[in-house]
């Protein structure tokens, strides 16, 4: 057997020509799909910024009642709404570079080892731009508020920080985690495949 | 006729023309005859989706190439990965065991069996190459699809080409 009998075979088995496609249903199907995405996206999208927006609301108003000496809470709230506009950007930015499903295989194969790439960067990073700040707010939040009062419990201060750094290292180790077992292997098999692909 | 009756025909037309490449593509991608029906309704609603941004720069045939094998990929990479079922080489257990007759003179449809078996055991892009080369585009089509140029579609698919032939006589091999 060569290649010419591979073909001959191949050009000869039956095929459906399509005719069983029902239109009215992959209509449907697609507006759906469509709709379900789009909601999911929104709820999504909402969720994420107003999570920011609704810590930034309870910090104003802390700041309100503190009054005008409560002034260091403004850096809490602007480190929260830089989360939250970290979070926009990158839904801008996954919507502005996604491909379209008929670009050519080798500009799509591309598209996705860079999105994974940076992906892996955000993750790996988190601490950068996510974490710290919001321990920064967090800190900036409650000792403002302690300054204010005459007794201060610290011992439950001090507790409730532990208890924000344990969540943070262990959303910290979480990350790192997806980032060893999922993105480094998908990174590694679609670098092969393009390495494999274009080599001499 | 209005725009939307416009595509919907157009669309009509092509999958009548052109719809026993989705079914290749599909068998080609999902061993499962279940994740075949799932793929091909899959890549129909992908090229229903993109329908609009078809611009006539390349012909329908190229186009639903590239749109159906883009999806067939990321399909399979996402089941993978939601699965862990899909791994190279696994699909070559799904040849019958009862083909022991020579390959020249087994008949057609059991020839088909062990080169789609063959097919599903290389690479997905190499898959997607012999694919193309099968259905018998030129270097310049298939170059239009990958994006890859003309000369690096030569030396890809003298690889492609060789690796399947491999296989095809390891399957042999193994049957007899």
């Amino acid at each position: 057997m060569n290649w010419n009998d591979y073909e001959a075979v191949w050009k000869r088995q039956e095929l459906p020509r399509g005719a069983d496609a029902d239109l009215a249903e992959l209509r449907q199907t697609f507006e759906t799909k469509s709709r379900k995405m789009a909601k999911s996206l929104l709820l999504r999208d909402v969720l994420e910024a107003s999570a920011g927006v609704f810590v930034t609301l309870a910090a104003a108003r802390i700041w309100w009642r503190l009054g005008a000496t409560g002034w260091p809470i403004a850096m809490a709230m602007a480190l929260t709404m830089g989360v939250t506009a970290i979070f926009l950007r990158e839904r801008v930015r996954a919507h502005r570079l996604r491909l379209s499903a008929d670009a050519p295989l080798l500009a799509k194969l591309d598209a996705d080892i860079a999105e994974v790439r940076h992906q892996r960067h955000l993750l790996l990073n988190i601490w950068k731009w996510y974490l710290s700040p919001l321990s920064a707010a967090i800190v900036i939040v409650c000792l403002t508020i302690a300054r204010h009062r005459p007794y201060v419990d610290w011992v439950f201060l001090n507790s409730y920080f532990g208890f924000c750094v344990l969540l943070f290292c262990w959303v910290w180790a979480l990350n790192r985690r997806v980032v060893h077992k999922q993105l480094d292997p998908r990174l590694a098999e679609l670098e092969k495949l393009r390495s494999d692909l274009l080599a001499p | 006729m209005t725009t939307a009756t416009a595509s919907e025909a157009r669309f009509v037309a092509w999958l009548s023309e052109h719809g026993g490449i989705i079914h290749k593509i599909a068998r080609a991608y999902a061993v499962r005859s279940v994740d075949q029906a799932e793929l091909v309704q899959e890549i129909r609603l992908q090229l229903w989706r993109s329908l609009s941004a078809f611009r006539a720069e390349s012909k329908a045939s190229t186009w639903i190439y590239r749109v159906s094998l883009n999806t067939a990929m990321t399909w399979r990479r996402d089941m993978a990965t939601r699965m862990r079922r899909i791994e190279p080489g696994a699909d070559l257990a799904q040849v019958p065991a009862n083909v022991a007759t020579p390959a020249d003179t087994a008949d057609e449809g059991e020839m088909l069996a062990r080169l789609y078996a063959a097919i599903h055991a290389v690479a997905d892009f190499d898959r997607a190459l012999v694919l193309l080369m099968l259905d018998g585009l030129s270097y310049r089509e298939i170059g239009e699809v990958t994006g890859l140029t003309e000369n690096h579609v030569g030396v890809a698919l003298t690889r492609a080409r060789r690796r399947l032939g491999e296989l095809m006589k390891g399957i042999t091999d193994e049957l007899e």
